[in-house]
């Protein structure tokens, strides 16, 4: 791999990190597998799209506003669960297939392109280094205060609740915590992220798909798993940082899989390297042990 | 402090299982007054429990506690003022979460909960406090999470959680029921000196008729969904174990020969 092809990783591997902050916000914190990112990635992208180039938006509250649809869309899936009893899981498909339709309608086409307007990566320019540089910089700085806002708020009071809303319903409510709010807010927030991911992921690759979200649920999941089973994870700081770096090292992995001339792979295969490496990691999760520990053991012999 | 008025609470109604777990209880606690409660498996008292803290719903009656018909209010409404201990330990406590989380989680329970850091020093410096009257230790390891404890640790720190804030109400279902004799002794020790100084309204049921009877200061028997008993003052200090199973016997004797007069 040249090193422009590793800073294009890392760039894709940061985004990525966003989607993955979501899933551990879901999966992890909340125990709600939420399917909408499915939907709320490409709908931040088709948001942010759509206002830069037909509404003529600045890029910055463009990706802002992208944020906010996402967390609208997030809100809805857990209202459903929360208020109608749906399956989460369902819930999530309902919103995720709903959300082609309307990013469809958002962009009134299959995509958007954002060629030729200025984006948040246009900005960047000013720093004098070429983009390939200054874009993975900015989007791994960006993560990672991303990270600590979201390490802060799950210090606090509604922080707590939402961990205990999570890993003990019955207490949490116990402790006059509204557990539904928490899932309402939570899955909320980690659309919010996804969306914001999903519109960054557009302004970097230079246009908005309404078929860029395949496979995002994976992804995020994969990064979760990844960084978590390698990675110590006790507290919350160690796992969002794992997550974070489970995103990447993910995209490094996919990356090089694909690069790897005697594998024979081509890009489309994509989705079944992902897949492929996901039961990798889930079969090491199940044995009990994480990698790090597998390894020292055989190494040990 | 608690009235349950004509309390009927029925599970999988209109199927083969319909379980009448309640069938018209009265059930008046005033202020202060620490009740056990006993009964067989089936008798409904862990219902009349979760009847008051808002898990069993009612199918007709009411429910008032401090004066507020709370009848409808969800669970985690009334946890305001009103405080569980549970039977298995796991449940008491977040496992995820540190001691001193679990502790900024049951301060919350009575105070609105914000976007401030749950845990402040003041927090840790009272947390810590009440931790060293255990005698466990637990004060050093405040920032471990939870899930190391053993069981009657979780039990002893779920009892300190419960007497967080101003809650008014602690309702104890059966929460020694998990431990071995040794601990539980320690937990329903514990349990009495908290309900004592804090001059709470409790309610504890439980399994062990001595228990029952040497603990609080009224004891109340569930038979199959009513109350068939209640004692308290000196008709409940003469009373022996011995005689609350001769009770218990009769009421079951009387069941059957209820059945026998329908069968004959």
């Amino acid at each position: 791999m040249s090193l422009y092809e590793i800073l294009g990783t890392l760039e894709t591997g940061f985004i990525f990190g966003l989607v993955a902050l979501g899933a551990y916000l879901t999966f992890r914190i909340l125990d709600f597998p939420d399917l909408t990112v499915e939907g709320s990635f490409p709908l931040g992208a088709a948001v942010a799209a759509a206002l830069i180039v037909s509404g003529g938006w600045n890029a910055w509250p463009a990706t802002a506003a992208a944020g906010v649809i996402g967390f609208v869309a997030g809100f809805m899936t857990a209202f459903l669960n929360v208020r109608f009893n749906i399956l989460h899981i369902l819930a999530g498909i309902l919103m995720a297939i709903s959300l082609y339709s309307i990013n469809l309608r958002i962009m009134s086409g299959p995509n958007e392109p954002l060629l030729g307007v200025d984006t948040v990566f246009t900005d960047l320019e000013v720093f004098g280094y070429p983009s390939y540089i200054v874009n993975p910089i900015f989007l791994g700085i960006a993560v990672v205060i991303f990270k600590l806002l979201l390490d802060a708020f799950l210090t606090t009071g509604w922080g707590i609740s939402m961990r205990a809303a999570g890993s003990n319903p019955a207490m949490a409510q116990a402790n006059s915590v509204n557990v539904g709010n928490m899932k309402l807010f939570g899955v909320g927030l980690a659309n919010a992220l996804t969306a914001v991911a999903g519109a960054l992921f557009a302004q970097s690759f230079g246009a908005a798909d309404v078929y860029m979200g395949i496979g995002v649920i994976i992804v995020g999941l994969a990064s979760v798993i990844v960084g978590m089973s390698i990675l110590p994870s006790g507290t919350i700081f160690l796992a969002t940082l794992a997550c974070l770096f489970g995103a990447i090292l993910y995209r490094l992995a996919v990356a090089l899989a694909l690069n790897a001339d005697f594998l024979g792979l081509q890009a489309s295969d994509v989705q079944l390297v992902t897949a492929v490496l996901v039961a990798i990691a889930l079969v090491a999760q199940q044995s009990g042990s994480s990698f790090m520990q597998v390894l020292k053991r055989r190494l040990g012999k | 402090m608690i009235e349950l008025s004509k309390i009927f609470v029925t599970f999988n109604k209109g199927t083969p299982l319909e379980t009448r777990a309640l069938r018209g209880v009265d059930l008046s606690v005033p202020e202060g007054q620490f009740l056990t409660v006993i009964g067989s498996n089936g008798a409904g008292k862990s219902t009349a429990l979760n009847v008051i803290a808002g898990i069993a719903k009612v199918e007709t009656g009411n429910v008032c506690v401090g004066g507020d018909d709370i009848t409808d209010w969800p669970i985690h409404r009334r946890a305001r003022f009103l405080s569980r201990v549970f039977q298995d330990p796991k449940m008491g406590t977040c496992e995820d979460l540190s001691i001193l989380e679990n502790f900024a989680l049951a301060h919350g329970r009575t105070k609105p909960r914000g976007f401030r850091f749950a845990v402040s020093r003041d927090m840790r410096g009272q947390a810590a406090e009440r931790l060293k009257v255990l005698g466990l230790g637990l004060e050093n390891r405040l920032d471990d999470k939870v899930g190391l404890l053993s069981g009657g640790q979780r039990q002893a720190v779920s009892l300190l959680m419960a007497a967080t804030g101003d809650s008014k109400v602690l309702l104890l279902d059966e929460h020694t029921a998990a431990l071995d004799p040794k601990t539980a002794e320690f937990v329903l020790d514990l349990t009495r000196q908290i309900v004592g100084e804090l001059k709470l309204t409790a309610v504890m049921v439980t399994h062990s008729m001595a228990q029952a009877l040497h603990t609080g200061e009224r004891t109340v028997m569930f038979h199959r969904g009513r109350i068939v008993f209640d004692a308290a003052g000196a008709e409940r200090d003469a009373l022996e174990v011995g005689d609350l199973m001769e009770l218990f016997k009769r009421e079951q004797g009387e069941e059957l020969a209820d059945d026998s007069l329908l069968l004959g």
